[in-house]
């Protein structure tokens, strides 16, 4: 027996299995677009895969693709293109896509238990970054088959998303989207207080964005009401932040731990002194209160988002938020836009951030030329068909660009729509480097732990980040050893 | 805490009709409604997620995590239903057929073995029998995360990989919950019972089926329910060890309804109940095993 | 556990043995092949570095030794005990009055059995998300119950003062499993043992504690170890509630979960072996005091 809702706030897996778990807005919009479509995937599915490849002589390669999450029409859509593929020429079949099977967490031990066992897929999408997989010698490394490709040479993606897939000198995986990150913030909420509500006007500084805030926080007794905007709490957004105080977390080049700069304890900090002057420094009170930490989804305890119901003035999320606003949750209001992070007290400039899907080929995999001409055919033209079924930034520069959101445009109109795509695109631009660090998970877990001990109270910013900072780096230096 | 005595139950006595029980025709009207009552309240409380399911099922999506919880959808969906027997990536019937296959299996496995080896532990005595004992506990006590993946390889060596044997075969050979149980009960029956049956000549087998087993029937419902069940429910060893979506059983194929970001989550209530419904008949009928007095027929002469 | 019969009066024939074997023989086989060998790799993984996706390297004893100063080790084992020591006594006892309630010979009281049961019988992703809803903390049922008190109900499972106590309730809810069990074992004590109890003049308490208690005993004693040896090892519903950060603030990191990080999140199976050992060693001393005090309180059919 074992259940599979995983609760999804503040942790590695969590964001993105909230959005998995809890995100209902727009699947009926989702649903009523790609249902027709469903039936005619299902019968070419079943009867192409043999005649579909004929015009090469030689004996077909079949190579099977596994990724870990995805309900029926996500994993047809990848059925859809792995025929294309087959048809295209290839001679190589993708005869098994293992997809959306029980939780993410699940499919990592049957992965693993598979890959203990040499017995690997040909090649996988997995929600570990590379570097961490490459350094206990789990993945093949792929640069001479970049070089030799039609679409995955180096060039052709952006180094700071690749950077996560480069260990020791080598690429082990290709990112093949990356969705950045943004503030949603309610126009219609600000103009009522008569704030201007641009993209141009929104505060640039955590500073002024904290002033801001406060305008729209509101208690009664014990209960908040309304929010302004929640202080930076997430352990994955943590590293945008710490890149707009000037600070990282991870400086992969030396390989070292940076938790415990100065920069991250000032801006821990800032979080801490936000969370006193607007949320009476209960964490607690706060989150009992509403759902106003599920940055834009329903919570795993039932309570509609915040920021949807126009209680919230804004929220930090992933650009896949934007594909899933228009949601019933999403009530009596209708103008949202997104902003840039602003800038911290020690900072420079702005910062972004995001989170990847990266195709890998597994150590011991018989057919990587195969497996490979499959991903490099996925990661350009499998795309269209991927962002209809869940709206991703395809990361290569060969990808469509001209992608945007449909539920998005039927609201608000093809212009907006894809201004806003491109925003977030533009993002990728200033992301700080993210997922580079070989012990991301132990980092990740003991930042959570640190974060939290802070807002609840337990420790001052300095000490808890030093105690992720020693742990984090012994842990380190335990793997390179 | 007062002991009985040994011998405190006589053979005679364990086979007396069970017509005249203790408890029959104790309760009258007013009591009886009264216990309903009390019951009644617990009952409900108990009950929810089944009520839950089955109303989410008949829910629109965005319906069912409404807070303060909606115990009720607003209209009847009875068409979420059909959606789910027409779902392209679950083939119900299919599926059906091999949790069927699956539950039973090891259902009949698990009783056979269990029972066996559980009366072994309790009644008969057999050099090691302690410290095999132990060792069988001790089997429970290692979480599965540092013993999956050896086990995974041991099935891999011996060529099983994406059959049903690795989830079948075990339970054939009892398993340490169960064995644990049956000793349990089988050591609360008075030692009379079968030492009688010894002096008249019976062999230990024999003992054992003729005797023994009619006397623990409440056990072994409680065991075969349990494992129906449980096995049933697990979709982690099906995807561990099984290849071919056609193997599949409904607890995998409930997977199906869930996105990366949107779920399904009236279409997986649907299926859920669905695939529950069996089981609620199977405890209904199984449940008769528990009216006191069906445990007595068996032993003759 | 290698316990001496009380009354050892018959000696140990050789037939008797023989028989026992062969009952045993089953499992004997599947205890070498499914259960000792897969005990033993862990064990050997506990002695090493082992990545899952490289072999083992054999490193002796460090694993046990980083464990012993590893403060999240000591918070999950910390949690895991507090809700250990409280949800097995509770469910024990609940689960005992619930099938008393239960065992009754009233017509339709097989609607309540069955309703009893369901919580086991309805998928576990369908049960949990359901006794989320109950627990939220402004409008979920039971604070709206807790409120009609005039009481202020706790924040459950945004509170990591509470939270584990929201997990507690979450196991009495599933104590179905353990009714079920107690009910079969009420069900094998013989009515005539009750009915001369009744006509020595015992009132029902008297009935309930010299003849119902001490023959359900064997029952208890399953149901105690049983509780110890999962709750310890809880981890589905920690794994529901908090994921594997133990959300809110660490509260429901159970040692379990941590575990299941250390192997599948740090790819570290050689330390989440060792965890995992020093885990079965605990369980093993627990339950080898249990079935120590045996004697003084288990009924044997002798």
């Amino acid at each position: 027996m074992r259940p599979d809702l995983r609760r999804q706030m503040p942790i590695v897996v969590s964001r993105r299995r909230f959005l998995q778990l809890l995100g209902m807005s727009g699947a009926a919009v989702f649903l009523g677009s790609c249902g027709g479509e469903e039936e005619v995937v299902q019968t070419t599915a079943a009867s192409a895969s043999p005649t579909t490849a004929a015009p090469t002589t030689a004996a077909p390669i079949d190579i099977d693709f596994w990724l870990p999450g995805g309900s029926d029409p996500f994993c047809q859509g990848f059925v859809t293109v792995a025929d294309a593929f087959s048809a295209s020429g290839s001679g190589i079949n993708v005869t098994e896509v293992l997809c959306g099977v029980a939780d993410d967490e699940d499919f990592n031990e049957r992965l693993l238990a598979n890959l203990a066992a040499g017995t690997p897929p040909d090649a996988v999408i997995i929600w570990d970054p590379p570097v961490v997989m490459a350094s206990l010698g789990a993945l093949e490394p792929l640069d001479d088959l970049m070089a030799a490709s039609v679409n995955s040479k180096v060039e052709n993606w952006p180094e700071g998303v690749l950077a996560s897939c480069r260990w020791d000198g080598q690429i082990f995986g290709l990112p093949a989207t990356a969705s950045s990150y943004a503030i949603f913030y309610n126009q219609e909420l600000l103009e009522s207080k008569g704030i201007p509500s641009g993209r141009d006007d929104f505060p640039t500084t955590w500073d002024d964005l904290k002033a801001l805030s406060a305008e729209f926080v509101q208690w009664d007794g014990d209960t908040l009401v309304s929010a302004g905007m929640i202080p930076p709490y997430d352990a994955v957004e943590a590293a945008i932040w710490s890149a707009t105080n000037g600070g990282t977390l991870y400086d992969a080049e030396s390989k070292q731990v940076r938790l415990d700069s100065d920069e991250n304890i000032e801006m821990l900090d800032f979080g801490l002194q936000w969370l006193n002057e607007q949320y009476k420094g209960d964490w607690v009170a706060m989150d009992a209160s509403g759902n106003y930490l599920g940055a834009g989804y329903v919570d795993e305890l039932g309570r509609p988002p915040g920021f949807q119901g126009g209680d919230q003035l804004a929220v930090v999320n992933g650009f896949w938020l934007a594909a899933d606003m228009y949601g019933s949750e999403f009530a009596g209001w209708e103008r949202w836009n997104v902003a840039g992070f602003p800038v911290g007290p020690s900072g420079t400039s702005t910062a972004s951030g995001f989170w990847p899907n990266w195709c890998a080929i597994p150590k011991g995999a018989p057919n990587p030329e195969a497996s490979f001409a499959w991903l490099d055919y996925l990661v350009v033209d499998g795309m269209s068909t991927w962002f209809s079924q869940v709206p991703d930034i395809p990361t290569n520069r060969l990808a469509p660009d001209d992608l945007f959101p449909q539920s998005v445009a039927d609201q608000r109109g093809d212009e907006f729509a894809t201004d806003m795509t491109q925003f977030f695109t533009g993002q990728l631009e200033v992301a700080a480097p993210m997922w580079t660090c070989p012990v991301q998970n132990f980092l990740h877990d003991q930042l959570y732990t640190a974060i939290s001990s802070v807002m609840l109270k337990e420790a001052t910013p300095k000490e808890a980040l030093t105690l992720a900072q020693e742990a984090t780096q012994a842990e380190l230096d335990s793997l390179l050893s | 805490m007062r002991l009985l005595r040994p011998g405190a139950v006589t053979q005679a006595e364990r086979t007396d009709e069970p017509r005249q029980g203790f408890y029959a025709g104790r309760m009258g009207f007013f009591r009886q409604t009264a216990w309903h009552i009390i019951l009644g309240g617990l009952s409900v409380c108990f009950a929810l997620p089944l009520l839950w399911m089955l109303s989410s099922a008949l829910k629109e999506n965005q319906e069912i995590f409404r807070i303060p919880v909606q115990w009720f959808p607003e209209t009847f969906l009875w068409g979420n239903f059909i959606e789910v027997l027409n779902y392209p990536g679950y083939p119900f019937f299919l599926f059906f057929r091999n949790s069927m296959f699956y539950a039973g299996m090891v259902t009949v496995g698990t009783v056979l073995s269990c029972s066996l080896v559980g009366y072994g532990f309790a009644r008969l005595r057999f050099p090691g029998r302690g410290f095999l004992f132990s060792l069988t506990l001790a089997t429970m006590m290692v979480p599965y995360i540092v013993t999956f993946i050896p086990t995974f390889l041991l099935f891999k060596n011996l060529g099983v990989l994406g059959t049903y044997i690795p989830l079948i075969a075990p339970a054939f050979f009892a398993e340490a919950f169960f064995i644990f149980m049956m000793r349990q009960f089988f050591r609360g029956v008075p030692r009379e019972l079968d030492d009688a049956a010894r002096v008249d000549g019976a062999g230990e087998f024999r003992i054992f089926w003729q005797i023994m087993l009619p006397l623990v029937k409440p056990a072994l419902v409680v065991m075969a329910v349990f494992t129906f069940v449980w096995t049933w429910h697990d979709f982690f060893r099906p995807l561990i060890y099984l290849n071919d979506p056609d193997q599949f059983p409904l607890s995998l194929g409930l997977f199906s309804f869930r996105g990366r970001r949107l779920t399904e989550w009236h279409l997986m209530m649907a299926a859920a109940t669905l695939m529950t419904a069996p089981l609620v008949i199977l405890f209904a009928v199984a449940q008769k095993y528990f009216v006191r007095g069906m445990r007595m027929f068996g032993i003759k002469g | 556990m290698a316990r001496l019969r009380r009354l050892r009066s018959r000696p140990l024939g050789r037939r008797e043995a023989l028989a026992g074997f062969l009952f045993v023989s089953p499992w004997l086989l599947a205890l070498v092949v499914f259960h000792l060998y897969p005990i033993v790799a862990a064990t050997y993984l506990s002695l090493s570095e082992y990545s899952v996706f490289t072999p083992p390297e054999f490193i002796g004893f460090d694993n046990y030794a980083k464990l012993w100063d590893d403060p999240t080790v000591w918070r999950a084992a910390g949690n895991s005990l507090f809700y250990a020591l409280l949800s097995v006594p509770i469910g024990l006892v609940v689960a005992l009055i619930l099938a008393l309630l239960l065992n009754r010979p009233v017509r339709g009281i097989g609607i309540h059995r069955t309703l009893f049961y369901m919580p086991a019988v309805v998928p576990p992703v369908a049960g949990t998300i359901v006794f989320l809803l109950l627990l939220e903390p402004r409008a979920g049922p039971l604070n709206t119950a807790i409120e009609t008190v005039g009481l202020d109900g706790p924040a459950w499972f945004q509170d990591p003062a509470w939270a584990k106590w929201g997990l507690i309730i979450l196991s009495l809810w599933g104590v179905g499993a353990a009714t079920l069990i107690f009910l079969a074992g009420l069900q094998e004590i013989p009515e005539s043992l009750l009915e001369a109890a009744s006509m020595d003049g015992a009132g029902p308490w008297r009935r309930f504690s010299n003849v119902t208690l001490p023959l359900l005993t064997p029952v208890i004693l399953f149901n105690l170890v049983i509780g110890v040896i999962y709750s310890f090892q809880v981890f589905d519903a920690a794994m529901i509630v908090g994921g594997t950060s133990g959300v809110p603030g660490g509260s429901t990191l159970m040692y379990m979960v941590h575990i299941y990080r250390t192997a599948f999140g740090y790819f570290d199976m050689g330390y989440a072996s060792a965890q995992a050992m020093v885990l079965f060693l605990v369980i093993v001393a627990v339950t080898g005091a249990i079935f120590g005090t045996t004697r003084r309180w288990v009924y044997e059919g002798v």
